[in-house]
């Protein structure tokens, strides 16, 4: 095992060590250069009550010598990253960073960085997970992480509030944070008479402008004292927890818009609940999943759901609900399945894309519950693309065709006027005859009360 | 030591000292306003997020389920 680990493409930033795959599990070792943090940490049992908060992931430690200590920490089965998570859910990101910072004070260590990829969510709460964040406290010093802090999370969050959850999703072209000068530029002029604002935004993006071309170093070491550092954090811990959007949820009223009977929607849960008991389903991914109501519908045990949706407040919506009802099987995501999440970094490694992630992680089976009409027909997606992609990560697909006589298909189709003709192939013959070059049909059912159809697919072996 | 790995910023370093002050004064006279308004009753819980403080009490009676 000590012998050629090939470290993790996302895994090369902080000398202190690095994360490895060993098989399937993920394992970090770390390097003599942060054996003394390490084993403070260790042995002053600060990881114990860090595991005990919940905060950081839990991990064991299982071999130590002269060169490398390695441990390996609790699995998660699917990483999210920041650009994938709704309003509420980066604040929880950001909040269990300063909470996490402010302990780590109270008991004389440090976060060395506030990265927003050191957090990812897990059995329905944010985590951190980058171990070896942790540092001595030295009396007097300034926050190191307090620029990252802002760039990665403070930054999109106050843009996210001005401007809308589509400011979130700048983090995946900015990997290293939005730079401050661009925070600052995008932001209300009011915000500047706003003291903690300003503070924070403006003056940190003048002083960082007029120190960048320091390269000698030779610029004085400044100085803070601890109840300053505690001041700055608190500040923020207590404005970020207030932030609102302004935008109405659009969401808000999105079962009074389906053209559902309650009967319909009845027999769609019932029918996706039998299904998924039959196959004995343990994971899955519904795409296009809204709040989660359909997976909050399946009785049999769950291990691993993901849900995801373009809207940023329907995953919100979700997000809200697993920890108000404390679930631990749902992991919500922002995905729009037009344009899923890119690998990106160095090499294009560092972050992996949402198709690498989804086929690791193999879920047992897809559901996509209303979403072949949107695909096909706003996205412009024809059948064979969109079932070659269903078929490229699960055995099992569960999908409902609305047919060309639904409601909301007629809508979608008005709205494309003379344009209309290029979509005479969406109907269910071609739909059931392009599916079953990839799939085999185990089940067919139409809703009553409906113009929607139910199949359960699944992908023909190869 | 720290490992310089990333660049914490000059400017960043510097500007901690003001951003700290205006934090403290704000924390200050939020505080008084924060007390007034417990004296009228007129305070409102987020239950969604909790406070920064970590209490013994969250580490004794933490769940763990998985364990």
């Amino acid at each position: 095992m000590e012998t050629n680990k090939q470290s993790h493409d996302s895994s090369f930033r902080d000398p202190s060590g690095y994360v490895f795959l060993d098989k399937t599990l993920v394992k970090r070792c770390i390097n003599p250069i942060y054996f003394k943090q390490y084993f403070a940490l260790k042995n002053q049992g600060f990881f114990d009550k860090l595991f005990k908060t919940g905060l950081l992931i839990k991990h064991e430690e299982l071999s130590a010598n002269e060169s490398c200590v390695v441990i390996q920490p609790e699995q998660i089965p699917f990483i999210t990253y920041p650009y994938e998570w709704s309003f509420n859910q980066y604040k929880a990101a950001a909040l269990l960073t300063l909470k996490l910072q402010k302990y780590c004070l109270e008991n004389n260590f440090s976060l060395k960085d506030a990265s927003a990829f050191n957090v990812t969510f897990y059995k329905g709460h944010a985590v951190f997970i980058d171990t070896l964040s942790f540092d001595f406290y030295e009396e007097n010093t300034p926050w190191r992480g307090y620029k990252q802090f802002i760039t990665h999370f403070f930054g999109p969050l106050i843009l996210a509030h001005y401007h809308g959850t589509q400011m979130l999703k700048l983090m995946s072209n900015f990997i290293d944070g939005i730079p401050i000068k661009m925070v600052s530029s995008m932001l209300p002029f009011k915000t500047k008479i706003n003291p903690f604002l300003y503070s924070n935004i403006h003056l940190l993006a003048k002083f960082e402008d007029k120190h960048n071309e320091d390269y000698k170093g030779e610029t004085k070491t400044s100085s803070l004292s601890l109840k300053g550092q505690l001041n700055i954090i608190e500040s923020l811990y207590n404005n970020i927890k207030k932030l609102t959007l302004k935008e109405e949820s659009e969401w808000g009223s999105y079962y009074n818009k389906t053209n559902y009977s309650d009967d319909a929607f009845k027999f769609k849960s019932n029918l996706i609940n039998s299904w998924v008991l039959k196959l004995k389903i343990k994971t899955l991914i519904d795409i296009g999943g809204n709040d989660g109501t359909f997976v909050r519908f399946i009785d049999s045990k769950i291990e691993q759901a993901l849900v995801c949706d373009i809207d940023n407040n329907a995953v919100d919506f979700n997000y809200t609900k697993i920890k108000t009802n404390k679930e631990t099987h749902i992991l919500p995501f922002v995905l729009d399945v037009l344009s899923p999440s890119p690998s990106v970094g160095f090499n294009n490694k560092e972050r992996f894309s949402f198709l690498k992630r989804i086929k690791e992680f193999t879920p047992d089976v897809t559901l996509a519950l209303a979403v072949i009409h949107h695909m096909s027909l706003s996205g412009n997606i024809t059948f064979d693309m969109s079932a070659k992609f269903f078929a490229s990560f699960s055995k099992y697909l569960i999908i409902e065709f609305p047919k060309r006589s639904d409601s909301w298909v007629e809508r979608l189709l008005k709205t494309k006027g003379e344009f209309k003709e290029h979509f005479s192939f969406y109907n269910l013959e071609s739909f059931e005859n392009t599916y079953i070059r990839y799939f085999d049909i185990i089940e067919k059912q139409s809703i009553d009360n409906s113009e929607r159809i139910m199949f359960l697919f699944k992908v023909k072996d190869v | 030591m720290y490992f310089l790995y990333f660049d914490p910023g000059l400017g960043a370093m510097i500007v901690q000292a003001i951003v700290a002050a205006i934090a403290g004064f704000l924390l200050f006279s939020k505080n008084l306003i924060y007390k007034a308004k417990m004296f009228f009753g007129l305070v409102k819980e987020d239950d969604l997020f909790d406070d920064i403080n970590i209490k013994d009490t969250d580490i004794e009676n933490k769940d763990d389920g998985d364990e």
